[in-house]
This record gives C-alpha cells, sequence and structure tokens, in this order.
C-alpha cells in the first residue's frame, strides 16, 4: 500500500505541505532564531547592532513575574470556560440531531451568528452591555460590576463562550451528521431512547470531535487577545499583562522582536505541552 | 405519547432560552446602528427610538467616497477565493492522512497541529519580511496566499474522511480500474461534501474575521478588508468621536455576507446528507 | 521520502533569505552614523512620494498639493493610528527595506523612530532650518531633540491644555471657575456636595496625567549624549501625584476610563462638571455629549502658583521623513506645504479638526469664531495663548508605548486603592529602565 499510493499521497499532501511550510514553518523557525539573538548599541541614539546573545531574552522572560501569573489566570479561565462552552456545544448538538427540536436551520444560523461578529467588535460590544449605566440589563449591571477584578474575568469569559458556542457546536453536530445511521437503526430496534442512543452511542461516536475542539479551546485560552485589549481601555481590572499574548504583543511595540519572539516560543511551548497532556490523557482513557 | 411530549418541549424551551442569549447582543447592534448621530447612551438600549438607520446607512456608505464599500467588495474577493481553495488542499491534505498509510504521516499530522501552537502576533514580522522580500507587500497576494492555509481544515478533513469514506468503496474504485486521484475527485469528494462545506465555512468565516494578518501586510487603505477597516476606524474614534457611530453601522452591515453565506451553504449541507441519510 | 527532502530544501531557502534579509539590514543601519545631518539635495526630473498617515480626509488636502506639484507626487496611504498598528507596520518595514517616504508620528513617538535608526535627519535642509521660526518654540524643540542643526520631523498639530468646564452649573451653584489647582480641589468639594464629579481620574490614559507634569514642570526624561536619564518621580510629578492622589483619596474625582460610552455618558447626563484637556478635546465633549451644548465655557489651565501662566502639552504629531526615502528635500517640501501653508492648515483643521503647531496657524479665520457648543465663546483664543506657554524642554523617552501601559498598570491599581500613584510612578520607572536596558540603550539609573 505504501509504495503503491506514494505518488497520490504526494499529489494530495503536497499543495497543502508547501504553502504550510512557507506560511508557518518558516516563520516560526524565524521567530526561534530571532529568540536567540540581542541588540548591542552605542550612545543614545546608536543604531543597533544584532548580535547573538544565547538564552538572554529567555533569562527575562523566567524572570518576568506578571508574565507566569497571567499563564495561572488564563488556566483558571480555561479550566472553568473551556467545560462550559464545549458542554453547552455538545447539548445544542445533540439535540439538533435528535429529531426533538423543529426548526433546525434557524437554530444553527442564530446559534452560528455570534461567530461572525469579529473578536473586536464583540468585544466591544459587550463592554456596552456591561457598562453599569448604559447596559439594557440593569438589574445584573446594578448588583454587580462585571468590570470589578473579581468579576472581570468571567465577563470575558461570557463574551469568548457567546462567540465559540456556535462554532463548536457546528463541528461537533457535523461530525454526528457524518456517522453512518444504520447504527442508530440497529439501536432503535435494541429499543435505546433518545437519551440512551445519544450517551452510549452518539457521544461515543463523535468524541474525537469533542476532543479537537478541546484542544482548539485550550490554544484559544492561552492565546486570548482581542478580548483583553478592548477590556484593558474600560476596566481598571485589566492590566497590559492581563493575558501572556497581551504581554508578546506589548514587546513586540518596544519593539522588542527578540524578547517578543521568546516569549511566544515560551507560550507555544506551554500551550503545546498542555494540549499533549491532554491528547496523552484522553488516549489513555481509549479514544481514538 | 405524553412521555416523547415533554422531553420535546424541554428541549424547545432550552432552544429559545439559548437563542435570546445568542441573539440579544446582535439585536442590540441593531438598535445602536440606528441611533441617530450615534447616541448609542441615548434613548432605549433595546427598542428603536429615534431611529435613523437610514440615515446612518448613507452616512456609511458615502463616508471617505465610499471606502465602506470597496472594504466589502475587498472581504469578499480575499475570503471566497481563499476559502474555495483552501478547502480543497486541507480536504486532499486531510483525506491522505486519513486514508492511506504512508511514513511520517503521524509527523506530519503533528506538524500540522503545532503550527497552531505559536501565536499569529510572533509570526507577523516573519511573514512580513518574507513577502517584502518578493516585493509582494502590501498587495492583495500578501492576503490572500497565507488565507489558503487552514491547519484546522485539514484535521476536519481527516476526521470527516475517516468516518465517510469506507476502504470497500476506495477498493472498489481500484478494481474497476480508477486512480487514486480520481477516486478522491469522482467519489470521496462527493462523500466528503458535508466535510467539505464545513471546512469551507469555517474557512470563510476564519478569513473573513481575519485582522491581525491584513494589518501587518497592507498599508494601503484601499485594499483593506472590511475588519480591518472597521477597526482602523475604531482607533480613532479619541480624536474623531464622530466615527463610533460608523464603526457599529459598518460592524451590522457586515454581517450580511455571513449570513447570505451560511444560508447558502446550509442548502449544500442539507443536500450533502441527504444522499446517505434520512434524518 | 522525497515530498519531506522537497519541502526542507524549500524551507531552508527562504530561511536563509529572511536571515539574509534580516543582516544585511543591520548592516546598513551600523554605516548609518547619527553624526552629522545627510545631505539634501534635490531630486532631478518627477518624484512620487508615499506618505502613511491616519488623518481622516487626508486625500483631500493632498490633491490641492498633487494639483500644484505635478512634478512632485504625493500617494497617501491611510490606516489605523499610531498604537492601533501603524507604528508596528512602520518598525516592520523599517526592517525590510520598504519604509514610506513620510509618516505621521507623534511627538512621544520620534524618540522611539530615532533609537531604531528610521528617521532622515532634515538638519542640512536648507528650506526645512530657514522655517524654524515658523513653529511654536516647544514643537521644533520636540522634533529637533533640543539639537542644533538637527531636525527630525516637521512639527504638524498640537495639544495646548486648557480647562473645559460647564459654565451653568458653576454658576448655579456659585462657584468659582478655579485658576489654581487649590481653587480646583475645593471647587471639587463643592460639586460633589452638588452630587456630581469634578472630572475622572485618567487611569488608562497617561498622556493626560504627562500633560499635568509638563505644565508642572517635571521632566520624565533626559538625555547627555551619552546616557539617559529617567525621574518619573521627580519633584514636579510628586507634587502632580499628591495631588490627584489627594482628589481620589477623598472620592472627589470619578474613576471612570476615559474615551469609553460610560465616560461619554458621564458628561452628557451632567454628572462630570469639567475637563482639563487638549484643544481637539473640544471636539470629544460635543459629539460625546451632545445634549449639554451651549453650556460649556473654556478657561485656562489652573495653575500651581497664582498669577503663573503654565500650559501642558497633550497629544501633538510631526510629519517625519524615513531614512530610507530616496527624496529627503522633495519629502520636506512637502510636509513643510502641509504643515505650514495657510490652505493646507485650514483644511486640515476643518477635514480633521488638527490644531497647527505654526505660529501663524493660529490666527486661521476658522480658528477665530465663536463655537456655538461653547456658548459662542472663541474658544481657540485661549488655547493659542495656551500654545505659547507650553515649556519648550519636554523630552519623551525611546520606548514610551511600554513606559505608557507600565505607569497605566500602576494607574489602575491606584483608583482601585491597591497602591498610590507615586508608587505606580516609581514602578514605571523602574521597569521603563529594565525595557531600556533590554534594548541595550544606555541609562544612568
Amino acid at each position: 500500500m505504501t509504495k503503491r499510493h506514494f505518488s497520490a499521497v504526494l499529489f494530495f499532501v503536497t499543495p497543502f505541505g508547501v504553502l504550510f511550510a512557507l506560511f508557518y514553518l518558516v516563520p516560526i523557525i524565524y521567530a526561534v532564531v530571532q529568540s536567540l539573538y540581542t541588540v548591542e548599541r552605542k550612545g543614545t541614539f546608536g543604531p543597533a547592532t544584532e548580535v547573538f546573545g544565547g538564552l538572554v531574552q529567555y533569562r527575562q522572560v523566567f524572570s518576568d513575574a506578571p508574565f507566569w501569573q497571567s499563564i495561572e489566570r488564563v488556566l483558571l479561565f480555561g479550566v472553568v470556560q473551556v467545560p462550559v462552552m464545549l458542554g453547552l456545544a455538545l447539548v445544542f448538538a445533540l439535540l439538533l440531531d435528535s429529531g426533538l427540536v423543529k426548526g433546525r436551520r434557524f437554530f444553527r444560523l442564530a446559534f452560528f451568528l455570534p461567530y461572525a461578529v469579529p473578536g473586536v467588535v464583540a468585544a466591544i460590544m459587550w463592554g456596552y452591555l456591561y457598562s453599569p449605566n448604559l447596559s439594557p440589563f440593569t438589574a445584573v449591571t446594578a448588583t454587580a460590576d462585571l468590570l470589578s477584578p473579581t468579576l472581570v474575568l468571567w465577563a470575558m469569559a461570557n463574551v469568548v463562550t457567546w462567540i465559540y458556542v456556535g462554532y463548536n457546536m457546528l463541528i461537533i453536530y457535523s461530525a454526528l451528521l457524518a456517522v453512518p445511521t444504520e447504527i442508530y437503526e440497529a439501536a432503535k430496534i435494541d429499543g435505546a431512547g433518545a437519551f440512551r442512543t445519544a450517551w452510549s452511542i452518539k457521544i461515543p461516536m463523535v468524541l474525537p470531535a469533542i476532543v479537537l475542539t478541546t484542544v482548539f479551546s485550550i490554544i484559544g485560552t492561552l492565546q486570548l487577545l482581542a478580548e483583553p485589549q478592548v477590556f484593558k481601555s474600560f476596566s481598571s481590572a485589566v492590566s497590559s499583562t492581563y493575558t501572556p499574548n497581551l504581554t508578546v504583543l506589548n514587546a513586540s511595540s518596544i519593539p522588542n522582536f527578540h524578547l517578543a519572539a521568546a516569549f511566544s516560543v515560551v507560550l507555544a511551548l506551554a500551550t503545546f505541552i498542555l494540549s499533549f497532556t491532554f491528547l496523552k490523557f484522553t488516549q489513555r482513557k481509549g479514544v481514538q | 405519547m405524553a412521555a416523547f411530549k415533554l422531553p420535546k418541549y424541554a428541549a424547545m424551551l432550552v432552544m429559545a432560552v439559548f437563542t435570546l442569549y445568542f441573539l440579544t447582543p446582535l439585536w442590540w447592534l441593531f438598535i445602536a446602528s440606528g441611533k441617530k448621530d450615534g447616541q448609542v447612551t441615548e434613548g432605549h438600549a433595546l427598542l428603536p427610538d429615534n431611529f435613523a438607520l437610514g440615515e446612518n446607512l448613507s452616512d456609511l456608505f458615502r463616508y471617505n467616497d465610499g471606502i465602506f464599500l470597496r472594504w466589502m467588495a475587498n472581504s469578499i474577493a480575499y475570503t471566497v477565493g481563499a476559502a474555495a481553495i483552501g478547502t480543497l488542499l486541507a480536504g486532499m491534505c486531510g483525506y491522505a492522512l486519513a486514508k492511506y498509510v504512508f511514513r511520517g504521516r503521524e509527523l506530519l499530522f503533528n506538524i500540522v497541529l503545532g503550527g497552531v501552537l505559536v501565536p499569529a502576533t510572533a509570526l507577523a514580522l516573519p511573514l512580513f519580511l518574507m513577502f517584502s522580500k518578493v516585493s509582494l507587500a502590501n498587495t492583495f497576494w500578501a492576503v490572500f496566499l497565507p488565507s489558503l492555509v487552514n491547519p484546522f481544515g485539514v484535521y476536519l478533513g481527516r476526521i470527516y474522511a475517516a468516518a465517510s469514506v469506507p476502504d470497500e468503496l476506495m477498493e472498489a474504485a481500484r478494481i474497476d480500474g480508477s486512480s487514486e486521484v480520481r477516486t478522491f475527485f469522482t467519489l470521496s469528494v462527493r462523500l466528503m461534501a458535508p466535510a467539505f462545506v464545513t471546512i469551507f465555512l469555517f474557512h470563510f468565516v476564519a478569513v473573513w474575521n481575519n485582522f491581525m494578518l491584513p494589518l501587518i501586510m497592507l498599508g494601503n487603505e484601499r485594499l483593506f478588508p472590511v475588519t480591518l477597516g472597521l477597526y482602523s476606524w475604531n482607533t480613532q474614534v479619541n480624536q474623531h468621536p464622530e466615527l463610533r457611530a460608523l464603526v457599529l453601522v459598518g460592524a451590522f452591515v457586515s454581517l450580511a455576507p455571513m449570513v447570505i453565506a451560511f444560508l447558502s451553504l446550509q442548502r449544500f449541507w442539507r443536500s450533502g446528507l441527504g444522499a446517505g441519510s434520512i434524518k | 521520502m522525497r515530498f519531506r527532502a522537497r519541502s526542507i530544501a524549500i524551507l531552508l531557502m527562504s530561511t536563509l533569505s529572511i536571515t539574509a534579509c534580516s543582516s544585511s539590514n543591520s548592516d546598513d543601519s551600523a554605516t548609518g552614523t547619527t553624526g552629522a545631518a545627510a545631505s539634501c539635495a534635490p531630486s532631478s526630473g518627477p518624484v512620487t512620494l508615499t506618505y502613511t498617515t491616519w488623518i481622516p480626509n487626508i486625500e483631500k488636502v493632498v490633491d490641492v498639493w498633487n494639483k500644484a506639484n505635478p512634478d512632485i507626487q504625493v500617494k497617501v496611504q491611510t490606516g489605523p493610528n499610531g498604537n492601533g498598528g501603524t507604528y508596528a507596520n512602520f518598525f516592520n518595514q523599517l526592517k525590510a527595506g520598504n519604509a514610506p517616504d513620510l509618516g505621521h508620528i507623534e511627538y512621544d513617538a520620534l524618540p522611539s523612530f530615532r533609537v531604531q535608526d528610521g528617521l532622515a535627519d532634515l538638519g542640512g535642509c536648507d528650506i526645512v532650518s530657514q522655517s524654524k521660526d515658523k513653529f511654536v518654540d516647544w514643537t521644533w524643540n520636540q522634533v529637533t531633540f533640543g539639537e542644533e542643526g538637527h531636525v527630525y520631523g516637521i512639527p504638524q498639530d498640537a495639544g495646548p491644555m486648557a480647562l473645559f468646564y460647564r459654565k451653568d452649573l458653576f454658576e448655579k451653584n456659585n462657584i468659582p471657575v478655579p485658576t489654581t489647582w487649590a481653587e480646583y480641589a475645593t471647587a471639587a468639594e463643592k460639586v460633589k456636595a452638588a452630587g456630581g464629579y469634578i472630572t475622572n481620574f485618567s487611569q488608562s490614559d497617561i498622556n493626560q496625567f504627562a500633560g499635568f507634569v509638563w505644565q508642572a514642570g517635571g521632566h520624565w526624561f533626559g538625555n547627555d549624549g551619552t546616557n539617559w536619564t529617567v525621574s518619573m518621580a521627580d519633584d514636579a510629578t510628586k507634587k502632580v501625584a499628591d495631588y490627584w492622589q489627594g482628589l481620589l483619596d477623598k472620592k472627589l474625582v470619578s474613576s471612570v476610563p476615559p474615551w469609553t460610552p460610560e465616560w461619554d455618558n458621564a458628561y452628557n447626563s451632567s454628572s462630570a462638571w469639567t475637563w482639563v484637556s487638549a484643544v481637539w478635546g473640544a471636539n470629544s465633549i460635543s459629539s460625546g455629549a451632545p445634549k449639554t451644548s451651549g453650556k460649556w465655557a473654556v478657561a485656562p489651565m489652573p495653575q500651581w502658583t497664582a498669577g503663573d501662566k503654565a500650559a501642558g502639552n497633550w497629544g501633538g504629531s510631526s510629519t517625519a521623513v524615513f531614512k530610507s526615502s530616496k527624496h529627503p528635500y522633495e519629502a520636506a517640501k512637502f510636509a513643510l506645504w502641509l504643515n505650514t501653508s495657510t490652505e493646507a492648515l485650514t483644511l486640515l483643521n476643518k477635514e480633521a479638526n488638527l490644531y497647527p503647531a505654526t505660529k501663524e496657524g493660529a490666527s486661521l479665520p476658522a480658528l477665530k469664531e465663536g463655537v456655538a457648543f461653547y456658548g459662542n465663546q472663541p474658544i481657540y483664543d485661549v488655547f493659542a495663548e495656551a500654545s505659547t506657554q507650553v515649556k519648550a524642554d519636554f523630552t519623551w523617552g525611546p520606548t514610551m508605548t511600554k513606559t505608557y501601559t507600565d505607569a497605566s498598570d500602576g494607574f489602575k491599581k491606584a483608583v482601585t486603592g491597591q497602591e498610590t500613584l507615586l508608587k505606580a510612578l516609581q514602578d514605571a520607572q523602574a521597569s521603563t529602565i529594565t525595557t531600556l536596558k533590554s534594548q541595550s540603550i544606555p541609562v544612568k539609573e
């Protein structure tokens, strides 16, 4: 098989592979190389020369306390927000698939629409809705200041949930659609109810899709940027180092490309370790 | 019968409550877009009073010689082409990963997964330098070419190909003398249709919403996609507050192509499903 | 196997080409010294210049130039504001070698671009050095860094500060219009008693606080040619910080973050009564608080000592020529026209509300008229006077975006009662020094 279909595989894989190498791998390698450099200059306005600096940028990354606090913060965010979001997405997908719900086309569109709103605009919009004096939901904003240090993280979690539930729902839903119907027929003959079918047949069948959306949500959480960037301007509780990616952005706007690259490499490694651990964990549990 | 009705009502109730959750902010955006002179804080937040949507729309379309319409057209140009080609490429790659055993398969898959781990903020400068090197920075291609790559599409493609293209069918095609590539285009593509529609939809929205890449690549406002245009207006509201209203109206209008895309894709989705399902 | 070998080959080639590109770039900058001003010879034949800015409707102004100057055509490009992405793009373009000829750079960002070796020194252009007297002194100082014979940009607009206040509410409550900061604090108590806030403390936009410090005679940055000094907690700054800390502690100022809808609403619903802001702020109030039309007035900025005449500055920008430009003379010629000619200044003011940096600019007809929103007061007269009272020796540091975010992080803690403004400034100073060192910019501690 391997030998025989080699040219076909090459045909299928090469176009994507070349573009991926060009637009992902090369920039990544460049960033890693950059992270090992530093600048030298003479005089107060002396032009910079790039010199090899070894791990000097990484030393700064590891001694940057706010950066590590921000990683803790997004982890806390992810531990709560990702299960809630994917739980909702799974329930909606199963409901849409169960035949219990009428008007499936409408719900699919309604739930997916928030994802079509650009992240920055969505954050601005929710900013209005959270403002104590402007919100149409004064009953909520009068009892709890959603932009205060204790609540603002969850206020942002709500924005992210609002945007991505429908998106994840569609991924799981289309995985459900790909399941061959014969399997359900067999279950029906066995007398399994809708709930039983969902629990013991559908969920296991779409587990790969759930694992996938989880990994992407973990990555997305660690790379949180648009929401804190917008919320920074209207909440005193959101600092410029609130999430790791904001720190990357700050370093690159100094501009200190080398330090920004080092932050990114460390952030990517942290993301890798987490997603990898999650994948290994689920594989041990017998998924895939 | 009652035992069957109850879950039905409960299900509809859940869906209705969450429809409110998802649509209320968008309804607010619609109402805010219609406020006279951009006075978002004036009047009722969820009811149209002092409604001047038409006036606001004409302001939006006239501002700076109609730059907004140009941005919309740009967005469509970037998005449709990139999503169509990108879906095909990602689908092919995912199909190969799912249906063929070859050396380095898992390595390739893991590298593609790994590519998504690095924050886009870090890749900005290298990408810009590459395109500058070949004098393509600040052109259509600087946004279009990188938009073709959608690692996520590869994962979806792999999962759906594994689930929906049976090995037996491929084997049968082989016996009939069909080449692998021909089998893909004549048989597998049809079986994977719902997957392709899904990948296309996600790719379409991702490219539509991407503003980091155009922000870095484009200096020329005439080439901006609509998200970057709105973002760039929004950065100026401090000193030019009149732009605040345009950002809101613009954001609302920019949803229209997404709704159209979704509705028209949904049709294909259903017909794709019709082939193998009676649900 | 062949696939892998091929993709690795492509990848290596591209990597090499990027590395080559960046190293050749740093060679260029290594040879470009900051010593004498570069020569500034006119080009022969027609030229086309590129100009990047974020001024709305700038095309209308540039069209006027292009019609009159067929040999020096300017192609204008607009995008997000400086910190919103255009500066980052400039830095990237400088590294790639495809920066435009001209760029819009705010005064506080000029040192960053000079440190990155991105600016052409126009000191050698006679047309530029001859224009020195046209500009308000302090704006000229911003673009020359106080160095004789060097010019790194043409001043474009200025943000002299004054006091916007609710005339009607002050009169109704018998509160005298404050002329000193002490009176302002007294007024703050009376306003609070009447159910409002005198103003907000700007925790997320540090520029306003910097304007206060500028007025008080503080100096955050210094540069003696061999070393930078950072003194964000000098005596003047301390005075300003303690003053606002006092108002915050007594809850006499609100902590509504500036530029938010909530903040607009505070003015629109008459719960905020004054704003010490720059000339361009006139537009922010009138569009943010339309319900209060006709009820506002403008007075000079409160003083630290009664009878003094000092003003701060908030904002303002320059038109700089990038070092990579092949036509610095023509670029300078355009920048001078854009920022000194009456027709351009009139258009810039009309289309984008820019307040000119030239001495003559203050007497544009449009800037002499009464403004209806401000009870027909000719408010620009107040700013014209303020502009002459801005101290000339305030210097910005070479990593201002980072300094601002560091200070803002601390100020946010201060308004939520977790620390003091002074502590925030001391911390910002420490982290600014770290930032400078990480860029190996010499700094004296």
